[in-house]
């Protein structure tokens, strides 16, 4: 494969020099012109050290080498190519005879020329920032996307929420439809809780009183016991009865229970300790509940009145809207 | 009709320990009780609680109030609150000189 590079190259060497010989005067190449005039004086530069690199023994080519850099590198490379066997003595002939040739014709390069190269360089970055720029915007809009959904009313309904079957703290059965039109706030407790329920209980009982008072907006307080074993619908009344007159206090047979809490997905456990007396876990939250018994929004118990009664102000009237 | 067949299962007695009354007593027990454990902090621990609380003698008195005044469920519920508080607390002020709890 060498051979028949340096074979190539030592035929075009001597068509040179015979030509040149010959005075036969060859009008330079347009395209060697162009690539002069835009030729930028770093990438004269560059050339410059890359001429040094190949040819350490001739200081005659380097200052000449920059004048016509195109087709000259194009027969360096192919000189540089088949110069592993130490052909250091030629490379400099071709530097000269290329060097002479400036005035000669063109001489036709090898596959990679300093313009394909260019090309290449030119076409891949083209490509990067393109794609780039595309990437980026697909990931603008995205996160437009997102933020929209964050800032308005959520797309879609949870799936809480359902028909139930209890008795209310007068004895009498009721069920969703009874809660039909108007706002409903529910909380799922028992009355045997030590601390939490009260305290979520009182806060619920005053965000009804200060959302009458000020918004004169009426919601209906609802307690429904995930206790059934313990809490009669005695015991529920008198428990409701000191919270709030409006509260209105559930309780039903264990299935019953269970089915309300499946539908609001409420966990609540006994606590085995002893049979006599037990503590209930479960979900501390407050779900508020369309005039249609649908859900709306949900309060943990990190939220105190204020910011009860104004989760609940801006829902109702987003849903007016 | 099944309210009458429901209330006659449940013999219709009302547990008022657990009404607002009761409550307020209990908590009123429970904060003295707490306090007591606070303010004798660095005497000997040689009462055991509930939960793995311990108490020094000084706050004997203290204990029986709030075990009497509220349930038992109650106490275990408190103490293992006020457990986890303190060493909550003892987590977040001094990190640097102490590993574990």
């Amino acid at each position: 494969m060498a051979s028949i590079i340096s074979r190539t190259v030592n035929h075009l060497r001597h068509v040179n020099r015979s030509v040149i010989r010959s005075g036969l005067r060859i009008p330079r190449p347009p395209l060697a012109d162009c690539l002069q005039n835009r030729h930028l004086p770093l990438l004269g530069q560059s050339l410059t050290i890359y001429q040094r690199c190949l040819f350490s023994t001739t200081p005659n080519t380097t200052t000449q080498n920059q004048r016509n850099p195109e087709p000259k590198t194009t027969e360096n490379e192919n000189s540089g190519n088949s110069g592993e066997s130490g052909e250091s003595g030629e490379g400099s002939k071709s530097g000269e005879s290329s060097e002479s040739s400036n005035a000669g014709k063109s001489i036709r390069g090898g596959p990679v020329s300093w313009l394909s190269f260019l090309l290449l360089v030119a076409t891949g970055a083209g490509i990067i920032l393109y794609y780039d720029k595309e990437k980026r915007q697909h990931i603008e809009e995205i996160f437009k996307a997102s933020k929209e959904v964050k800032q308005g009313p959520s797309v879609g309904k949870a799936a809480i929420g359902g028909p139930f079957n209890l008795i209310n703290h007068d004895g009498k059965r009721v069920t969703e439809k009874d809660f039909l039109g108007k706002w409903t706030l529910m909380y799922f407790g028992f009355t045997h809780c030590p601390d939490i329920c009260p305290d979520e209980l009182v806060k619920l009982a005053a965000a009804v009183d200060k959302l009458q008072k000020d918004a004169g907006i009426e919601i209906v307080p609802l307690f429904i016991s995930v206790d059934p074993e313990r809490d009669t619908v005695e015991q529920v009344r008198e428990y409701v009865k000191e919270f709030h007159p409006k509260l209105i206090g559930l309780t039903g047979k264990p299935d019953e229970i269970r089915s309300v809490a499946r539908a609001y997905r409420v966990y609540y456990m006994k606590t085995t300790e002893e049979d006599s007396d037990y503590l209930v876990d479960h979900s501390i939250v407050m779900y508020l509940m369309s005039p249609e018994m649908e859900f709306v929004k949900f309060f943990g118990k990190n939220n105190d009145v204020d910011s009860l009664a104004e989760g609940i102000t801006k829902e109702i009237k987003q849903h007016k809207k | 009709m099944a309210t009458e067949a429901y209330a006659a299962r449940n013999p219709a007695e009302v547990h008022t320990d657990v009404l607002s009354n009761a409550r307020q007593a209990c908590y009123k027990a429970r904060d003295a009780f707490y306090a007591c454990v606070e303010k004798e902090s660095d005497k000997k621990q040689t009462e055991i609680a509930s939960k793995g609380l311990l108490y020094p003698a000084e706050c004997k008195a203290s204990r029986e109030e709030f075990v009497k005044h509220c349930r038992t469920s109650w106490v275990k519920h408190f103490d293992a609150l006020y457990c986890k508080n303190k060493s909550l607390k003892r987590l977040l002020d001094d990190k640097d000189s102490r590993k574990g709890v």
